[in-house]
Order: structure tokens, then sequence, then C-alpha cells
């Protein structure tokens, strides 16, 4: 299981244009600050890359909640902000389920009513699954299968983030390093040309 | 400095490809090929490929693009991401599924052609993955004899075959029934999906202790990218990337994204034609380059972000950035690797020496 590699290069792509957006290796602000712009950035690419998913909107509805992302997910996203923002089709179909899920559930508990253990499993089933909703971003206006079919979808996204991240701060640990003995080098250069 | 790489990248490669390979034998033609199509669906044995073609180029980002065309390319494609534009057409697929399920269902009556309608049934479904689900399905045939192999699926058939005896009595209550045990179904197919993904969860086998292990893998990656955004905030005062350079100029606006598929969708066959299509990248990355270097104050740094960016995602060992980081930076990734110098290529023969023997 795997994401695509169109999917990466999207990734990086949108993260980089996102740190140049927000400025963060030339603005000078303070470390939290920095902090927090280079992890909206990340979010804001990786929602971005995915296309249109549930978990991609709700990610995007949470982050434009707070003012200070607003500026920039409009910048990044530009006319798909506004589109994004709205509500999916999808969503009408929960109360109709829910209906049913309910009266299946009546038919389940008489017909184990007897067994206590199963409602016990449940009901820590139950926990766990609000848990998750919690968790995975827009998760609460989902049905079980399609939560978990979104937290697949989320968890592979995430991976590739951490991977992608990962890459990056070796890349500029390494160049920062090499920055330094570089600025070694004209010293030694001129003196091995005066020689 | 090796960059710590998780294994599961490059194992999860070598399946995704051999999925491939699998799953590009039958049914070559996508001609007539239309996504929501329902008598496709029923027809086709694995509709869930054919979907994964189509929709192969969306995953650049095109939100709202559902072309039947294929790109061709051999890449392999995860069998996880599933149609986007079915998440917003669900209703329509819904609507149209319900009214085919109980027709198939009364229809319906040997084993093969039941695993088949359920196939269509969740391929018809609300979300996509259910393709996936249909994907790992087929791939561990010889893991599963039928369905009934997993332990929580034990009781399924069962109740399934009881249900489908009670559905060719009781029409009324079959939509219902069926509609629950095939929803329980499906939950169960994605949980064990997850467990494939989530490291350390093939022993446990309760549906609680696998969202437990799940709930604990999501909460670690946030924690995860929460401090790997830190420490890119530690080191970042120093880089000056020039986005510019990188990519030939484009405007933050991502829907000029279409400029970058036909760059993606390139492989190492046609890598002279992204040359040529970069020719002009690449002289701007020189001429980024070299005014970065000319001048003073500059850190040297962001030239060598290009380079050094390719070479360390290379240290990661996936060749898979390769290509892709090859036709963004064109020659100059060549030309880098090597000496991670680029000055040493700019400045030609004045300097490569003495640099040599500085090192």
């Amino acid at each position: 299981m795997q994401v695509t590699e169109a999917f990466k290069h999207a990734f990086l792509k949108q993260m980089l244009l996102g740190f140049q957006a927000s400025a963060v290796s030339t603005k000078s602000m303070g470390f939290q600050e920095r902090k927090n712009a280079i992890k909206l950035s990340a979010d804001v690419a990786m929602a971005v890359a995915r296309g249109s998913r549930k978990w991609t909107r709700g990610l995007i509805a949470g982050l434009s909640e707070e003012r200070q992302n607003r500026s920039f997910l409009r910048l990044i996203l530009g006319e798909q902000y506004e589109s994004l923002l709205k509500p999916c089709h999808s969503s009408w179909k929960i109360p109709r389920c829910k209906k049913i899920v309910r009266r299946s559930l009546r038919v389940c508990w008489r017909k184990q009513k007897k067994n206590q253990s199963g409602v016990l499993a449940r009901t820590l089933v139950e926990k766990r699954t609000q848990e998750l909703k919690r968790l995975v971003p827009g998760g609460e206006s989902m049905d079980g299968s399609s939560l978990l079919d979104e937290t697949l979808d989320y968890v592979l996204s995430l991976r590739a983030q951490v991977d992608l991240m990962q890459s990056l701060l070796t890349t500029f640990e390494a160049s920062k390093l090499r920055s330094h003995s570089k600025r070694r080098l004209p010293e030694r250069k001129a003196s091995y040309v005066s020689k | 400095m090796q960059c710590l790489r998780a294994p599961l990248s490059d194992l999860s490669a070598l399946e995704g490809q051999r999925a491939c390979a699998e799953w590009q034998q039958p049914g070559q033609e996508q001609s007539d090929y239309h996504p929501y199509d329902a008598d496709y669906c029923m027809q086709s044995l694995c509709p869930v490929e054919t979907a994964f073609r189509a929709l192969h180029g969306c995953n650049g980002g095109g939100e709202n693009e559902n072309h039947g065309n294929v790109h061709g390319s051999n890449d392999c494609f995860s069998n996880a991401w599933p149609d986007i534009v079915s998440s917003m057409h669900c209703p329509v697929v819904g609507a149209a599924a319900s009214v085919e399920e109980t027709s198939v269902n009364a229809s319906s009556s040997s084993s093969s052609r039941k695993r088949k309608s359920e196939n269509n049934r969740r391929s018809k479904e609300n979300s996509g993955g259910s393709d996936g689900k249909d994907d790992s399905n087929c791939k561990r045939i010889k893991e599963e004899t039928g369905v009934g192999a997993a332990t929580p699926e034990a009781k399924r058939p069962n109740k399934r075959k009881e249900e489908s005896a009670d559905a060719s009595k009781e029409n009324d209550k079959a939509p219902k029934s069926d509609y629950i045990h095939v929803r329980r179904e499906r939950i169960s197919q994605r949980m064990k999906y997850l467990q494939d993904l989530v490291p350390g969860c093939s022993k446990i086998t309760g549906k609680a202790g696998m969202l437990d292990e799940i709930i604990n893998y999501v909460q670690s990656l946030q924690r995860q990218v929460e401090f790997l955004s830190m420490k890119l905030a530690a080191v970042n005062p120093m880089m000056d990337i020039n986005i510019d350079s990188l990519f030939g100029g484009r405007e933050i606006n991502p829907t000029c994204k279409s400029a970058s598929i036909p760059m993606i969708g390139m492989s190492s066959g046609a890598i002279d034609q992204s040359y040529l299509q970069f020719g002009s990248l690449q002289h701007d990355m020189f001429m980024g380059s070299s005014d970065l270097l000319l001048r003073p104050n500059v850190n040297p740094a962001a030239a060598v972000s290009d380079t050094s960016l390719g070479s360390c995602l290379n240290v990661n060992g996936s060749s898979v950035w390769n290509t892709n980081l090859q036709n963004v930076y064109g020659v100059e990734f060549q030309l880098g690797r090597g000496t991670a110098l680029p000055f040493q290529s700019l400045q030609g023969n004045l300097l490569p020496n003495n640099l040599k023997m500085e090192m």
C-alpha cells in the first residue's frame, strides 16, 4: 500500500510554495510562529495534493476556523478555497443511515439480550470510534465504514507527510553544514592561490 | 548523516508494483468504460482496476477531473486511493446501487455469483475504499478461501446465507438486513486493510483492539509532524530556497498544476523530452545559482539546496523520488550529484583542480 508519486511530488511542491508564501525563511518571526507557519504549510500541502476527500475538506475547514490562517489559505487555494468550504453532498445521506442503524441496533439488541459481553464490546468499540472521529479531521460527520475509509487515506497521507518533512529536514541540515564548510573555503582558496 | 527512512515505504513500493502488474493484465480495454455505468460494473469481475486506472491522473490534484483517459504510465498507483469524484457523485451512485442490489439479490443463487454481486455492490457503494478492499481480497485469494476465512467473518457467511434465504421469502426485510450485514462486512474488510497499514497489528483480531492501535498510530504520526515542524523551524532561518528557479517560475496558485502533470507522467525513457521542456528551467537555475554565488552577501546554501535536496532525497534510498526530481531539476541534478558543488560546473575550468585539492 503506497501513495502515488504524483501525490508526493505535488505535496513537496505545495509545501515549498507554502513556505515561500508564508516567507518562513526570510521574515523575522518568533520560533513558535515559524513552527506554526511550517505546520500550516505542510497540512495545507497535504490536503491540496490529496484532492477532495472528506478528511481534506475537514482539515481545511478546521484550519480556516482560526483567523490567522485564513489569508494564507486564500492565497494558496485561490478560488478553490470557497468551494472547499461548502458542505459535501454525501453528508445528506447520514440521517438515513442513522435511522437504519438504530433499527438494526434494536434488532441486534433483542437477539443478543443474553449476550452481555457483546454489549460491552460494542460500547468499547463505540468509545474508540468516537475518539477516532476526533482525531481524523472532519470525522464527526462520518459513519462507521466511511470513517475507516477516511482513516486509511489519512494515515497514508500522514505517513507521506512525515517522510517528506524528514527528508526536507535532513536536506536542510546537510546544506547548512555544507554552507558552513564552504564559508571556510574562500579563505583556503585564497591561501592556495597565493602560493 | 543518514536519514532514517521507514523500510515500510520501500516494501510497499514493491507490493504496489506487484499489484500493478497483477491488475494490468485483465481488462485492458478502457474505451467503453464509464465509471458510473452500473451495467459495466456488473459485467466486469474487477471494476476496481479500471477505476484506479481512469483516476490515476486525478491524484495529481485535479479535483474535478474525471476523464476515462489513462496516462499509461507504469508507476505504481496505490490500491487505496479511491475515486475522488465518486465521493461527490455518491448520491447518484447510491440510488442506482440500491435498485440494482435488490434485483441482484433476487437473481443470484450460486456462491460465485454471490461473490461477484457483493464485489459489484461494494464497488458501487459510497466510499471508494471498498475498491481497495476488493483489491486486497483478490490479492489475498491464497490466504482466504472465499469470504469466510477471517474470524470476524466466520459467522457472517452463515448469517448471510440465512439472510439471503430470508430475502427470497420476505422482500420487505431484505434491503434492511442485507444493508446491515453488507455494512458490517465492509467494516471488517477495512479493518483488515488498516491492519496491514498500521505496524504491529497482525496479532490483534478484535475490533476494539484494532481501533485502539489505529488511534495510537494516528496520534503518533500527528505528534511526529509537530516535532518535525519544530525542527524545521529551528533549521529554517538559514535556508533561502529560490522556488522560482526550482519550478520554472510557476505561480503559487495551484490551478496551473496542469503544467506539472506532463512532468509527472514522464518515465525515465522520456528524459530527453523533459530536458527540452526544462531547457529554460535549467537556464533559470544556472542563472539563479550563479547570481547567488557571485553575490558575496547571499548564503551559498541556497544554491546548494537544489542539488543537496536531490542528493539527500536520493540518500534515503528511494529511487522514486529520484526520477521525479530529475524531471524537476533537469540536467543540473546529474551535474550536481557527484560533486554537490554547483559552482564547480558553473565556473568551468577555472577552479576545479583547486577545489578538488581542497576537498
